[in-house]
């Protein structure tokens, strides 16, 4: 098999040539996040060719859509990019709710701000930590735990889960934040940046760390585009794109923030962006905190949202839409074709829903950064050495999970 | 190449400050918490184990059938067997849920418009066959004496059984003005 791969490459003479070695790394590879298996064709240390194989994590979420009604999708989103599992939530509300044409309370908008940074948080660190272990700073890895770990904690209080929330909710949230909750994020905001400033004195400067990422998979901001990249990786070649500062949702355009970006696109300019995003978050969790207005936290779509459970047994109306709603899903959904993107932390997570006015999609496609990401990674790859394949998949930040979906 | 960077360079300043705080943490508190042998309160709401609510005046489930919750469930793991009573009354003969395909989104518990169901949160469950994890309607009633006996079970659904009527928007279109002042 790894024969006739060879010779389907494209560039036959040269690899027919030199004598090459085919190395097949994956899927069980610790450093490849997941279940990436990427087969590789090399000469001595050199990479001539990479080749992505996917589909090791594939469960069929879109196929599984369309015999769910929207409500009972929203676990499966869970389980997109598990890293993040509350933005990936976000991301298909905000979708069905524009497809709606659902508006959700002010408060509604505040707190789902405040959880989607705090996901982007818990993201990061996650991926600070793996990367760093890959290119060899162990310590970074056990700091970055203790952090996710607190955030994860705080999720648990919120909505009883830790890593598959299933917080939010088509037109609203599953419950209120209480003010207790709301005081100890801030508290968490305000310990946050000395913990960054711990894993920059750790890595920042560190001649290793700069070796093993300074000008190591290059790419250019014209080529990042081409290649369909978004969030940080985008970021790093300089490109200020941001959907959550070119499309609204959220509240984001009621708080100060900047968009972070990077120069010269290698793997340390990632890394970089990555970190200054942690501060940007970390503010607008705090501003969000300050601002945060009282008020309810569901839609008054009834057509759409579960009824109140202490008017379903009293009200006859409530009752009837509460066992449609479960049973057949929303009878009222709007015919037509709706994309909607929201910003995760690996990038643009887009939702796209061909709906047929039943209480199911007809079709719904996610758009994943991370299938965006692998696709680019042979142009990262290739040309360079094997020990920086594993810091070009650390630095492009991938779940395969969300990959293969 | 500045004196100063070359006298970083060669001091290897960057790593010493990186060595500096790992033994400031060496000496600190340690946060690992060793999990078998201490254990960490559970979170009131979590997510855990399912159980039934045994009704307090009957002494039995107080799940009347309906079957919304297996209607609602994503991985369809809830099964239920109803049939006619003496009355005409719906008798729940099985209830069944397989724990192993549950994913733990209590979304049933949502859909359940009696408050028949609940997530406690005992998350310790373990076995050696598949059939333990097969939960019948007898062990699911038991969980909730075991684990959701007295207020916790009435703060459960007072506090995590939602919406609620003030979770939502008050409508601000025309007709409930008009209702008011009629």
């Amino acid at each position: 098999m790894e024969d006739t791969h060879i010779n389907s490459g494209n560039d036959n003479s040269r690899i027919a040539a030199k004598e090459l070695m085919t190395l097949s790394m994956g899927p069980q590879h610790p450093a490849t996040h997941g279940v990436l298996r990427l087969v590789l064709d090399l000469d001595g240390e050199t990479v001539v060719k990479c080749t992505p194989y996917v589909g090791y994590l594939h469960r069929g979420v879109e196929k599984l859509a369309e015999h769910r009604n929207y409500m009972q999708i929203l676990p499966l989103t869970d389980r997109l990019d598990y890293i993040s599992s509350m933005s990936n939530n976000l991301g298909y509300c905000i979708a069905v709710e524009k497809l709606f044409g659902i508006e959700v309370p002010e408060r509604t908008e505040y707190i789902r701000t405040i959880v989607a940074e705090m996901s982007r948080i818990a993201n990061h660190l996650l991926w600070l930590a793996t990367h760093a272990l890959d290119v060899g700073a162990m310590t970074v890895f056990l700091y970055c735990f203790r952090e996710r770990e607190a955030i994860l904690d705080l999720f648990e209080r919120l909505c009883g889960a830790r890593l598959t929330v299933t917080y939010p909710r088509i037109g609203g949230l599953k419950n209120d934040v209480d003010s207790q909750w709301l005081e100890d994020v801030y508290a968490f905001t305000g310990e946050f940046p000395m913990r960054v400033a711990q894993y920059e004195t750790l890595i920042n400067k560190n001649r290793i760390w700069l070796q093993r990422t300074r000008g190591i998979g290059v790419i250019s901001a014209q080529e990042a585009i081409n290649w369909g990249m978004s969030g940080p990786v985008l970021r790093g070649s300089g490109v200020p794109y941001d959907v959550r500062k070119v499309t609204r949702y959220g509240v984001y355009d009621k708080v100060k923030w900047e968009v972070c970006t990077g120069k010269n696109g290698d793997v340390y300019d990632r890394y970089r962006v990555r970190m200054d995003e942690f501060l940007q978050s970390n503010s607008i969790i705090r501003q969000c905190i300050e601002q945060i207005p009282q008020g309810p936290i569901m839609a008054d779509a009834p057509k759409y949202t579960l009824p109140a459970k202490d008017k379903v047994l009293t009200d006859m109306e409530h009752l009837i839409h509460h066992f449609v709603l479960i049973t057949k899903g929303p009878q009222t959904a709007p015919e037509g074709e709706m994309y909607v993107a929201t910003e995760v932390p690996k990038g643009e997570l887009g939702f796209f829903f061909v709906s047929d006015g039943t209480g199911k999609p007809y079709r719904m496609r996610v758009r994943s950064p991370s299938f965006v990401h692998v696709s680019a990674l042979p142009r990262l790859c290739e040309g360079e050495l094997v020990a920086d394949i594993i810091a070009n998949i650390g630095s492009i930040d991938i779940v395969l999970g969300e990959c293969d979906r | 190449m500045t004196a100063t960077e070359l006298i970083k360079k060669v001091f290897f300043i960057e790593v010493l400050q990186g060595l500096a705080l790992t033994f400031k943490h060496m000496v600190s508190h340690s946060v690992t918490r060793q999990y078998p042998t201490e254990k960490r309160e559970p979170v009131p709401g979590a997510r855990g184990l399912h159980a039934l609510v045994r009704d307090s005046e009957t002494g039995k489930e107080k799940c009347v059938g309906c079957g919304l919750c297996a209607a609602m469930c994503p991985s369809q793991c809830i099964h239920i067997y109803t049939s006619e009573g003496d009355d005409h009354k719906k008798v729940v003969d099985r209830y069944e849920i397989e724990v192993l395909r549950c994913v733990f989104c209590a979304l049933c518990v949502e859909a359940c418009p009696f408050g028949a169901l609940a997530l406690t949160d005992f998350f310790e469950y373990s076995g050696y066959t598949r059939e333990e994890f097969y939960y019948k309607k007898e062990r699911l009633l038991e969980n909730w004496d075991k684990y959701m006996a007295g207020d916790k079970g009435r703060e459960y659904f007072e506090k995590f059984w939602r919406p609620k009527a003030i979770d939502f928007r008050t409508p601000v279109t025309a007709t409930s003005e008009e209702r008011k002042s009629v």
